[in-house]
């Protein structure tokens, strides 16, 4: 799941929010005279809006047209929630002229969980690579409850992503590393 | 992802879907109108009689200003809500490494720390951004040293982790019913 999506969300939910309030809180005010006793009599749609169409034929038209462009920005509203980070390839190319090279996302991401498991107290790795300012590996990994975290961390640290950085000649890579401790489950004491 | 994420997620759908779907159905309407047709799917003339012969303090049109504003509370509500973290931040040693830990699993973690304290039979804990709350089992309403205990071991476990933020503990004692 792309966490773009997430921002975006919160954007247009912050936006539809405060039109519905304004909205309702107006309308409510209204009907409370707030802005005069009479105007709260008034119908909801007053005859001179009803006929403001009536003669002027592009009305309708520009009305169908704004309505198009909120079709269209649901619908990449709607896409937005299927799309991911995730990327299937890397781009190392450095010089064109020289041709291009491109990295099979999973050979790097086995290459890593391999290397994350043979370290002690790791019960499970995971990883792939994600498009998000730039790509970046996400590797999670789960750890018995009784691991030493500093040292398994270090070890992440020095070790698996120093060779991950070497194998895409980019000492700089982005790395994001989920430690799950006590993730595997441990046996409940008993007390008799 | 968190819970909150989830459901902003599935609210951010539909809505999206509906705004597609009315929109979409809005123009075919106008369409149809332009062309002389009959209203499609929506008999909007009983829509515009209804909003003509209504006045804005009747009751009804208040209800349904008081749920637009209500609506408008609840998307509000979603959109700023943060939650609980799905993971901790770790502090940063190695430049461009982001080390987290999922907050299940500390959580997870700190439950069976506090269950390994002598005299605990059992605990569960919950991490939010600044605290962890952990609420051990006793057997017997026994030694007052087992909270130090048990707040000593998660207080270890969490500075194990090294959180970028301190984290304060919270720990209750509850007595195991025996009989």
């Amino acid at each position: 799941m792309s966490s773009r999506a997430n921002v975006v969300n919160r954007v247009v939910l912050t936006v539809l929010g405060l039109l519905l309030l304004t909205a309702g809180g107006f309308g409510l005010a209204l009907s409370a005279g707030a802005f005069g006793e009479s105007r709260a009599d008034n119908p909801v749609l007053p005859e001179q809006v009803r006929t403001f169409p009536d003669g002027r034929p592009w009305f309708w038209w520009a009305v169908a047209g704004g309505l198009v462009l909120i079709a269209v920005l649901a619908l990449l509203w709607l896409l937005a929630q299927l799309r991911t980070d995730r990327t299937t390839r890397l781009d190392l190319t450095t010089d064109a002229r020289d041709g291009y090279t491109t990295l099979h996302a999973n050979a790097l991401t086995n290459a890593v969980e391999d290397e994350a498991l043979g370290i002690p107290s790791v019960t499970s790795a995971s990883a792939n690579v994600r498009e998000h300012r730039g790509n970046h590996v996400f590797l999670r990994v789960e750890l018995a409850d009784s691991a030493d975290i500093d040292g398994v961390r270090t070890r992440l640290e020095n070790e698996v992503v120093a060779h991950l950085r070497e194998a895409v000649a980019d000492p700089r890579f982005l790395v994001t590393i989920e430690l799950r401790p006590g993730a595997s489950k441990t046996p409940q004491r008993s007390l008799t | 992802m968190t819970a909150t994420t989830w459901v902003t997620r599935g609210v951010s759908a539909l809505l999206a879907l509906a705004l597609l779907f009315c929109s979409l159905l809005a123009v075919v309407e106008i369409a149809a109108a332009a062309l002389g047709r009959e209203p499609v799917l929506v008999h909007y003339p009983d829509w515009t009689d209804w909003l003509r012969t209504h006045s804005w303090n009747d009751r009804i049109v208040q209800a349904l200003l008081g749920g637009l504003v209500v609506v408008g509370l609840l998307f509000l509500l979603l959109a700023l809500r943060r939650g609980k973290p799905a993971a901790l931040t770790l502090r940063n040693r190695t430049d461009g490494v982001d080390v987290t830990a999922s907050r299940r699993s500390v959580e997870k973690s700190l439950a069976a720390v506090a269950a390994r304290t002598s005299g605990v039979a059992g605990a569960s804990a919950s991490v939010s951004r600044r605290t962890a709350r952990v609420e051990a089992r006793t057997v017997a309403p026994s030694d007052p040293g087992i909270r130090d205990e048990v707040e000593s071991a998660v207080r270890g476990r969490l500075d194990s982790l090294g959180t970028e933020r301190r984290i304060r503990t919270r720990v209750a004692l509850t007595t195991k019913d025996t009989r």
